[in-house]
């Protein structure tokens, strides 16, 4: 048994608010306070005066593995050479700044306190791939969400006239394609967009029809956001709407959201969709009135996205996106087509303080974070490596809580984004609970972890225990000590020892073979047998089966 | 062949639905091949000019006035007339890809002709949806530079005698090491160098201690200091292939062989030198 002692404990899910309390664990969960008299066994102790003890961080959106992150490694070794990690005795080398290798990776999130965490975008012909990277990134359990907003066979359905066999062909391939890719939730990125550019036609709205089945991306949110909640998928539809990054996207955003009202619905890198436009086609700040709507909405949640100053490599399924963005800024550019699901585009950038789109960027993240009620609904992201890294979260947490350093630094950035933004008025500052919230307890209840992000009996211990400091970002940047289901991972920022995570992925309920018409279609026109096309067991060697109840 | 009837020609797509009759292929070489006789259109080249085709497709792709050339002069052996009416092909059609050989590396310009392939390729999709495949020589070639690339952040050519990687093409692939007689020991896997390096090399791996993992005889097990036999991946054993194209793809065990695999080989090794050094068991 370990006990962890003198420590405050900040478990939000749990009420528990700061009070000195002791955690046990026992075979790598929390246990309760256990009665006397012991069985003699004397408890290993953790010291945790002067310290915070929160439970694991939990990533809720991040591209750390698979083969679009791959492509970008290869295509950046600029990215590598100045950031290298020798190998320890008890860790493996790595390099990268944006995009680090996979040991590195494991290695750098936990050494923030973070122990589970989700890749954002597979499709479902590459999951394989993403599978083998995982099974190499240490120290974290890991899943991913499956592509499906511009896929053929989800389109093809969607045409169906009647709308009862509609619902439940959608349903049967939802979770066929779910189990075969072992999958942990629906992701939809830029619906219909991506195959629309795929056809060299111009960006959609919610009501454009999307070629060739003429299926529109209201159709398309509408009944996947339905499945979604008839399969009981422990995490809400993830969504990456249309128009990311274009000037006046709050529009989209808003009649996105009115569209999906009273369902769960998880918006993803919110920053990116939170665009009015100027006169002179810039943009500007509508973090408020997004905020405002999402505060009278409690079953969405978003994460924020924020910009984080410095080297960045941009990488998403949103592959027309993507093509802009390299015309723009004339920076080499990577895409690519996946056969028929999806697509992919990757582009390096750097943001810079003294550019006004990037600052008024940096702002509406904040703006975002600090005009959201309520922390449950939204989550600290830096949508790695759109917007930033992750190894950036501490940064960012004491932008959050010290509106001091939050004003000097916005003093820094080019002087006209005040203009544009309304940060300079922004008074709040986030307490250690909320914090809590936005990186763990948060995610954890998003994604319905039951076990995870919470220190209450019978959850998985994973534990960060940071020294409390006046400087939050150096108080975050270097945890005194991370469990992993009860293992001390790290010490003082180090990796001490490595385990290895689970793969945590859903097996829905629903037919468990592609109906006859599809199956059909997929032998004639996929790349690859049907039989060749669900990930095997061996890829997932340590899993976890999150039920879908 | 069979990547023009399973994939690039014949095969019929959702879109596609003649097959080839609904494709046009264009076969640009230095002679006639097997695959030229296949082509719609053959433009056959003289050696050594990528760059230059690579650069006036550029060009013309972008509209600019071409005053060096006139109009009935000739590009790589090709009239220019030809490389016109190639370029509007290329804007012309839905969805087009480019599939590039190895030769384009080989000849005058080098790494250079690539760029200028990739530029055209990027540019064309200013017009319509364009896109390049390398064809890899070796089977699963794109599965070890996949695996690198994610473990070290690099894919070929990666130094780790610092205790991290290093990347550096020229410096530290396998030919230059070999020709500047750094390596003092070899650990050969999946593939022959005996047959397939330049002769001062393999001197060099004559010279020093060589350990070969390999289910069959070869020009580099005859010599080899230590063969260690292993069963054949995707034949005697299951493993993981990633296609040119980059979809991963699981190859299976067929049949038993009385070898171990390579993994179970390379594993054991580390083993035993964890043991000797130290090392933490569940980091290997």
């Amino acid at each position: 048994m370990l006990k962890i002692i003198n420590g405050q404990v900040y478990d939000p899910a749990n009420g528990v608010s700061g009070e000195l309390k002791d955690v046990y664990i026992e075979d790598g969960k929390i246990i309760a306070e256990p009665g006397f008299p012991q069985n003699n066994a004397v408890p290993d102790l953790i010291d945790a005066a002067g310290c915070v003890v929160m439970p694991g961080g939990v990533e809720i959106h991040s591209h750390l593995a698979g083969p679009k992150v791959n492509t970008a490694r290869m295509m950046c070794p600029e990215d590598h050479y100045d950031h290298f990690h020798t190998k320890t005795s008890v860790s493996r080398s790595g390099t990268g700044l944006t995009i680090p290798s996979t040991f590195l990776t494991g290695q750098l999130y936990s050494r923030l306190g973070y122990t589970t965490v989700f890749e954002a975008a597979v499709p479902a012909l590459l999951a394989r791939h993403v599978h083998e990277e995982l099974q190499d990134t240490p120290l974290l359990d890991a899943g991913f969400y499956t592509l499906m907003g511009n896929n053929y066979m989800m389109m093809k359905v969607l045409g169906e006239p009647d709308s009862k066999k509609r619902k439940e062909r959608l349903r049967d391939l939802v979770a066929w394609l779910l189990r075969s890719s072992k999958g942990y939730a629906v992701k939809v990125v830029n619906p219909g967009g991506v195959e629309s550019w795929k056809w060299s036609q111009g960006s959609v709205n919610l009501d454009t029809p999307v070629p060739p089945f003429g299926v529109t991306p209201r159709r398309m949110l509408l009944e996947l956001v339905d499945v979604v909640e008839e399969l009981h998928l422990p995490h809400s539809l993830h969504l990456h709407s249309n128009h990311l990054g274009e000037a006046g996207n709050v529009q989209t955003t808003l009649e996105t959201m009115r569209t999906l009202e009273g369902h769960r619905l998880h918006l993803t890198h919110m920053q990116f969709h939170s665009y009015g436009a100027t006169k002179s086609g810039g943009i500007s700040s509508e973090a408020p009135r997004i905020a405002e709507y999402l505060n009278q909405h409690p079953e969405f949640t978003c994460d924020a996205g924020q910009i984080v100053f410095g080297p960045v490599t941009t990488m998403t399924a949103d592959s027309p996106m993507q093509f802009h963005l390299h015309q723009l800024t004339g920076n080499k550019w990577a895409n690519a087509d996946v056969e028929m699901e999806t697509g992919a585009g990757i582009v390096p950038l750097i943001y810079r303080p003294s550019n006004l789109v990037n600052a008024i960027q940096w702002s509406i993240g904040l703006e975002l974070l600090l005009l959201v009620k309520n922390p449950w609904q939204i989550f600290l992201t830096t949508d790695h490596p759109n917007a930033g890294p992750f190894t950036a979260y501490p940064q960012i947490i004491r932008l959050l809580m010290d509106a001091d350093y939050r004003r000097a630094r916005l003093a820094e950035l080019n002087p006209k984004a005040v203009r544009y933004t309304c940060l300079a008025e922004l008074d709040r500052e986030y307490t250690l609970d909320e914090i809590a919230i936005i990186t763990r307890a948060g995610p954890a209840k998003a994604l319905r972890l039951s076990n995870k992000g919470h220190l209450g009996v019978g959850a998985d211990a994973d534990v960060a225990i940071y020294p409390l400091q006046q400087d939050k970002e150096a108080m975050f940047s270097r945890p005194a000590y991370v469990l992993k289901d009860g293992q001390v991972i790290v010490r003082d920022g180090q990796v001490i020892k490595n385990v290895m995570g689970r793969t945590l992925f859903v097996q829905p309920e629903g037919a468990q073979k592609l109906p006859p018409d599809l199956a059909d279609d997929f032998a004639r026109f996929y790349s690859i047998a049907l039989s060749n096309f669900a990930v095997q067991e061996e890829y997932v060697e340590r899993q976890e089966v999150i039920p879908c109840i | 062949m069979r990547h023009l009837s399973r994939y690039s020609a014949l095969a019929k797509g959702l879109f596609v639905a003649e097959g080839r009759k609904g494709r046009k292929v264009v076969v640009i070489d230095v002679r006639p091949t097997a695959t030229s006789k296949q082509a719609d259109e053959f433009l056959e080249i003289t050696p050594g000019q990528d760059f230059e085709i690579a650069t006036v497709l550029r060009a013309i792709i972008k509209g600019l006035p071409l005053p060096e050339l006139p109009e009935d002069s000739t590009v790589g052996g090709v009239p220019l007339s030809k490389w016109r009416e190639l370029v509007s092909l290329m804007k012309a059609c839905h969805y087009g890809v480019v599939m590039f050989g190895i030769g384009v590396t080989e000849s005058r310009g080098k790494d250079l002709n690539l760029e200028q392939i990739i530029k055209l390729v990027g540019e064309m999709n200013e017009f319509t949806r364009f896109y390049a495949i390398p064809m890899r020589g070796h089977g699963n070639v794109n599965g070890s530079n996949q695996v690198l690339t994610w473990q070290t952040g690099y894919p070929f050519a990666v130094n780790l005698s610092r205790g991290y990687p290093r990347y550096n093409p020229g410096e530290f692939s396998v030919m230059d090491l070999l020709i500047r007689r750094e390596v003092d020991a070899a650990l050969i896997i999946a593939t022959d160098p005996g047959a397939h390096l330049p002769k001062v090399a393999v001197e060099h791996l004559k010279n020093i201690p060589t350990i070969v993992l390999e289910p069959h005889e070869n020009l580099t097990t005859s010599w080899a200091n230590v063969v260690i036999p292993v069963a054949p991946a995707g034949v005697g054993v299951s493993g993981t292939f990633y296609r040119m194209d980059n979809v991963a793809l699981q190859v299976k065990k067929l049949a038993d062989f009385p070898f171990p695999s390579d993994l179970e080989v390379v594993k054991s090794i580390k083993e035993r030198i964890a043991d000797v050094k130290d090392y933490q068991r569940a980091s290997l």
